[in-house]
């Protein structure tokens, strides 16, 4: 499994009430990076990360995955291409009153027929590899628990366990520790970056904190009011630029 | 002497207080006329209320009283001929030996005379009816009474003026006088409004459950259409949703009263028609709850499930049902709640049910057997509202 190229050129999303989220954004990111992508809220970030699995549709511009044109494909197409785009959520966005267990196995919806979905049905080799990702993610005792039983950072990593039911060779990250203390930020952090290195998988990560983009990213994507506004590596983001993306009277909060 | 500072003077004039501001005397004036208008035209009578009261006592006492056991009834008649007319002797029968008589001063009387009427030989203690039968042999009832301990009593009558048959001869004075002593006896059984109280509320739980379940089976399905989340994401899903929500508020509107006289036309008096207004209604009043709970869940799972290239049946199987069963089974519970109280009163167009019979009662003044309906009626709804309680609250 290798991670996917991604490739957004002028890409343009005006929402019906006028407002522009993105203006004419492009960026390249090649496999097996870490890209985080920092801004204030409203900024852009997650209608960046739903335009890539059009989860949005794009006003206009170009989105390419492995040379693949993501906004020309039809709607059939599309739900074929998503099955190799995980996402993770800042609220974890799991059913609350289905098992953890039930929770991971809908990651692989996409390969398997709908009809089955009917009768509740997931084949043993399924439900196999889903222990065994909630196996990867530290939590395999939790599986028969409802998920709102788990603690935040328990969630968020069943959220993992399902992205990586899909085999995923990208993974969009929007804002996925925001709702979570600092010390469980970083472990859950831990498993996205140990996907990133070890199976090589693309990550494209929206995060708040400096010190956190600095620590786990290979590239930092800044924007501000829908634009691109720096794009470097994480060492230098510098007070200086740190006030350009986040504004003058932005302090940098750090976080360990 | 201390010098007092004079008072400050307000910087603003303090607001007036609200009884006196002139938009609160507007709105006063406003609810007067027309809550005036209001009693006026549903013809309020307090004074009603007491002169009516002798008029509801029976009714009132009877429900107390329900009927719902009897013994056997057992008879004693003893039969005396009579004469209105001077010149016919009266009728010769031999009464039993042994058994009660009935005497008169004299068998010859006439039709406006007083008579006296003593008995004896009868049950102690019983209520008993004093007949005059004509000649054709149809009874006339002159007097009620009650036997002594010993078996005895006496009567004044009136005689009164009855018909004399097809021949106006000397047969037509010649009549009879009937005594008649009536007590239960036996053991105590279900009496038979009991017993037919008891099939048709039968017929009235059933009736709720048999509407309730038609309606599930079509409102779950319409619900999904009628969710603004899910189906008005295009130009044909927007029609599709606009039909459905105007269906099920149209449906919704009109009392299932109305519908079950509709399907009485369609179908025929009977629970059939019953079912079929109860399910028509319930579908537009279940399907338009479910499909504002479809409408009220959060999007994040939607979108998680979506996001990994799941198919709409999918979505909906994973993302939507896990978080509105719930929900569902408590509008469905109220709902069937909501359909027994309902059911009883639809027999009332003749949409079958208990209300039918209970109508029957009342029309008839059988007031003891209209009690027996309405004491039946409550237990029932008690129970299947204490029921779905803890049903809801197993499950919700």
């Amino acid at each position: 499994m290798k991670g996917a190229a991604l490739r957004v050129e002028h890409l343009t999303k005006i929402y019906p009430d006028g407002t522009t989220a993105l203006r004419d954004v492009s960026f390249d990111v090649a496999p097996g990076q870490f890209v985080v992508i920092i801004g204030l809220s409203g900024s852009g970030k997650s209608t960046l990360m739903r335009c890539i699995n059009r989860l949005i549709e794009p006003t206009s511009g170009k989105i390419y995955i492995d040379d693949v044109d993501v906004t020309a494909l039809s709607q059939a197409e599309m739900r074929r291409l998503r099955r190799n785009i995980g996402m993770i959520f800042q609220q974890f966005n799991l059913v609350k009153r289905s098992s953890v267990l039930t929770n991971v196995l809908c990651g692989r919806l996409g390969y398997l027929p709908p009809a089955w979905a009917l009768f509740n049905y997931f084949p043993a080799d399924e439900v196999a590899r889903a222990l065994a990702n909630l196996q990867r993610v530290g939590i395999p005792e939790k599986a028969r628990t409802r998920a709102d039983q788990l603690s935040g950072g328990q969630q968020q990593r069943v959220g993992i366990a399902r992205a990586l039911m899909q085999e995923p060779r990208l993974i969009l990250a929007d804002e996925p520790v925001a709702s979570l203390d600092p010390a469980t930020s970083h472990s859950v952090l831990r498993y996205v970056e140990e996907l990133n290195k070890k199976d090589g998988i693309t990550v494209l990560c929206a995060i708040h904190f400096l010190s956190l983009a600095r620590r786990y990213g290979t590239r930092i994507l800044a924007l501000r009011a829908g634009q691109v506004v720096y794009e470097g590596m994480p060492a230098d983001v510098d007070e200086r630029r740190f006030k350009e993306i986040y504004g003058e009277d932005a302090v940098e909060v750090e976080i360990t | 002497m201390t010098q007092q500072a004079p008072p400050a003077r307000p910087a603003f004039a303090p607001p007036r207080p609200w009884f006196s501001s002139a938009r609160f005397l507007v709105l006063l004036v406003g609810l007067l006329i027309v809550y005036a208008y209001g009693w006026r035209v549903t013809k309020i009578n307090l004074s009603e209320l007491l002169i009516g009261t002798k008029f509801v006592r029976p009714f009132v006492v009877d429900l107390f009283r329900p009927d719902v056991a009897s013994r056997g009834v057992e008879r004693q008649e003893v039969q005396l001929g009579m004469s209105v007319d001077a010149a016919v002797a009266p009728e010769e029968m031999v009464p039993p030996p042994g058994g009660p008589q009935l005497l008169v001063p004299s068998r010859v009387t006439a039709v406006g005379a007083h008579l006296l009427v003593s008995g004896q030989g009868f049950r102690p203690n019983a209520t008993g009816t004093l007949f005059w039968v004509n000649p054709i042999g149809n009874p006339q009832q002159v007097a009620t009474f009650r036997t002594d301990a010993q078996g005895a009593f006496a009567a004044t009558i009136t005689v009164p003026e009855v018909f004399r048959g097809p021949e106006s001869g000397p047969r037509g004075a010649q009549q009879r006088l009937l005594a008649r002593v009536t007590w239960e006896a036996g053991p105590l059984r279900p009496s038979r409004t009991l017993l037919l109280v008891g099939e048709k509320i039968i017929e009235t739980v059933f009736l709720a459950l048999m509407g309730t379940t038609i309606a599930i089976v079509a409102a779950v399905p319409l619900s999904f259409l009628g969710a603004k989340n899910l189906t008005a994401k295009n130009p044909v899903g927007t029609t599709v949703y606009y039909l459905t929500r105007t269906f099920f508020n149209v449906m919704r509107s009109i009392e299932p009263l109305i519908l079950a006289i509709v399907f009485t036309v369609w179908v025929g008096l009977g629970p059939f028609a019953g079912v079929l207004a109860l399910a028509l209604h319930s579908v537009a009043a279940l399907g338009k709850l479910y499909s504002e709970q479809i409408e009220s869940i959060e999007p994040g799972p939607i979108e998680a499930i979506a996001a990994t290239g799941a198919s709409a049946l999918q979505v909906v199987r994973y993302a939507v049902v896990p978080q509105v069963i719930p929900p569902f089974i408590a509008f469905t519970i109220y709902r069937w709640d909501t359909n027994v109280r309902m059911s009883t009163v639809i027999g009332f167009v003749g949409g079958g049910g208990i209300g039918f019979i209970l109508q029957q009662y009342i029309n008839l003044l059988q007031y003891r057997q209209a009690a027996t309906a309405v004491w039946a009626i409550a237990l029932v709804v008690a129970a299947l509202d204490y029921l779905s309680a803890v049903v809801r609250e197993r499950v919700v």
